[in-house]
């Protein structure tokens, strides 16, 4: 299962957890998987048209736009970021 | 971090404007002034609020009410700031000023707090060719992106334009940790000492530090092809009011 490593603004859908497993053969299999266990999570990450513009998500280093999208294939220890914009100070 | 000690002479002639003397801005420009950074122009309409005082350190209890950019420019030559470094623009950085602002100087911090002006920012930045340290903090979050005067990648190459209605984070309620703030705004100066003493290595890194776990790793970006902004394919070749037309986030 890949190891998912969850922002400050969606922890609050994922009970406090900063780092959840989740099982899925691809970015959008663990999405999908995240969303069973975390309700929500889903419609934080992706609209209509894939990826929301201001998230990005990580498979390692690499940015998975760089790499098949949400069909980027994932090894049981991957480890995916989801970093979202932020604007504060 | 990439350089340590720079000698205060050599940054003299050199020349850097920081957007928004908040939370990250006072750290920003503390820094900035104690390298002996020869002209520091400070942008900001505020005032000084009580809520402020645990995060933006060249503010005290005897500033609240005062404007923003009088109680920085005391505290700044009062740290040391050459004579005559500190110059200030009362106003937000603005569809209206922006490009002239970025124009005069050798590098952009931008530490706004909406992310319209952080769009703005980067979008002037790239049209007048400055380089510009981008950074943000929210609750235990913080990242700090180093852009290039002619991007590639860029602000936009990241989060590609602004995020709009219920999907913008409610920065107004989520709050911010003091010494998160101080940790991006320490960060981002050195990533502009770096730039003005030539080192360009750092561009395009992407900084993103955690509090919760106490770690902050760093990614190495790459330019989006189809980029509005930095690409081949831009789009965006001006300043236009209705880009940047968002809700606002007061921290």
């Amino acid at each position: 299962m890949a190891t998912v490593r969850i922002p400050t603004p969606l922890r609050v859908l994922t009970g406090g957890e900063d780092q959840v497993q989740a099982a899925g053969d691809t970015v959008k299999d663990v999405i999908e998987t995240l969303e069973k266990n975390h309700p929500g999570i889903r419609d934080r990450l992706l609209d209509d048209k894939g990826v929301r513009r201001f998230v990005n998500i990580y498979v390692g280093d690499e940015d998975i736009r760089f790499l098949d999208g949400l069909g980027t294939a994932l090894k049981s220890t991957d480890e995916i970021s989801i970093v979202p914009a932020i604007a504060g100070g | 971090m990439s350089t340590s000690n720079p000698e205060r002479g050599a940054l003299q002639h050199k020349s850097a404007l920081v957007v928004g003397v908040g939370g990250l801005g006072c750290p920003v420009a503390l820094a900035l002034a104690e390298a002996g950074v020869g002209r520091i122009v400070l942008c900001d309409d505020d005032l000084v609020d009580s809520t402020n005082l645990h995060r933006q350190i060249l503010f005290s209890e005897a500033d609240i009410g005062s404007d923003k950019l009088d109680s920085a420019e005391r505290a700044l030559y009062r740290a040391g700031a050459l004579p005559g470094s500190i110059e200030l623009v009362r106003s937000r950085l603005l569809p209206d000023n922006a490009r002239e602002l970025v124009r005069s100087v050798d590098v952009v911090l931008e530490g706004a707090d909406n992310f319209a002006t952080k769009f703005l920012c980067a979008d002037a930045c790239w049209l007048e060719q400055r380089p510009v340290v981008h950074g943000a903090a929210v609750r235990l979050r913080a990242t700090v992106l180093s852009v290039a005067a002619l991007g590639a990648p860029c602000y936009r190459c990241l989060f590609e334009d602004l995020p709009g209605g219920a999907a913008a984070p409610n920065c107004a309620e989520a709050g911010v940790l003091g010494p998160v703030v101080g940790f991006a705004g320490a960060l981002m100066a050195d990533r502009a000492l770096s730039v003005l003493l030539g080192d360009t290595s750092l561009f395009g890194s992407l900084v993103s530090y955690d509090a919760k776990t106490d770690r902050a790793r760093e990614l190495t970006l790459t330019a989006r092809a189809e980029c509005a902004l930095c690409s081949a394919e831009r789009s965006i070749d001006s300043i236009s009011y209705d880009r940047y037309t968002a809700p606002s986030c007061a921290a």
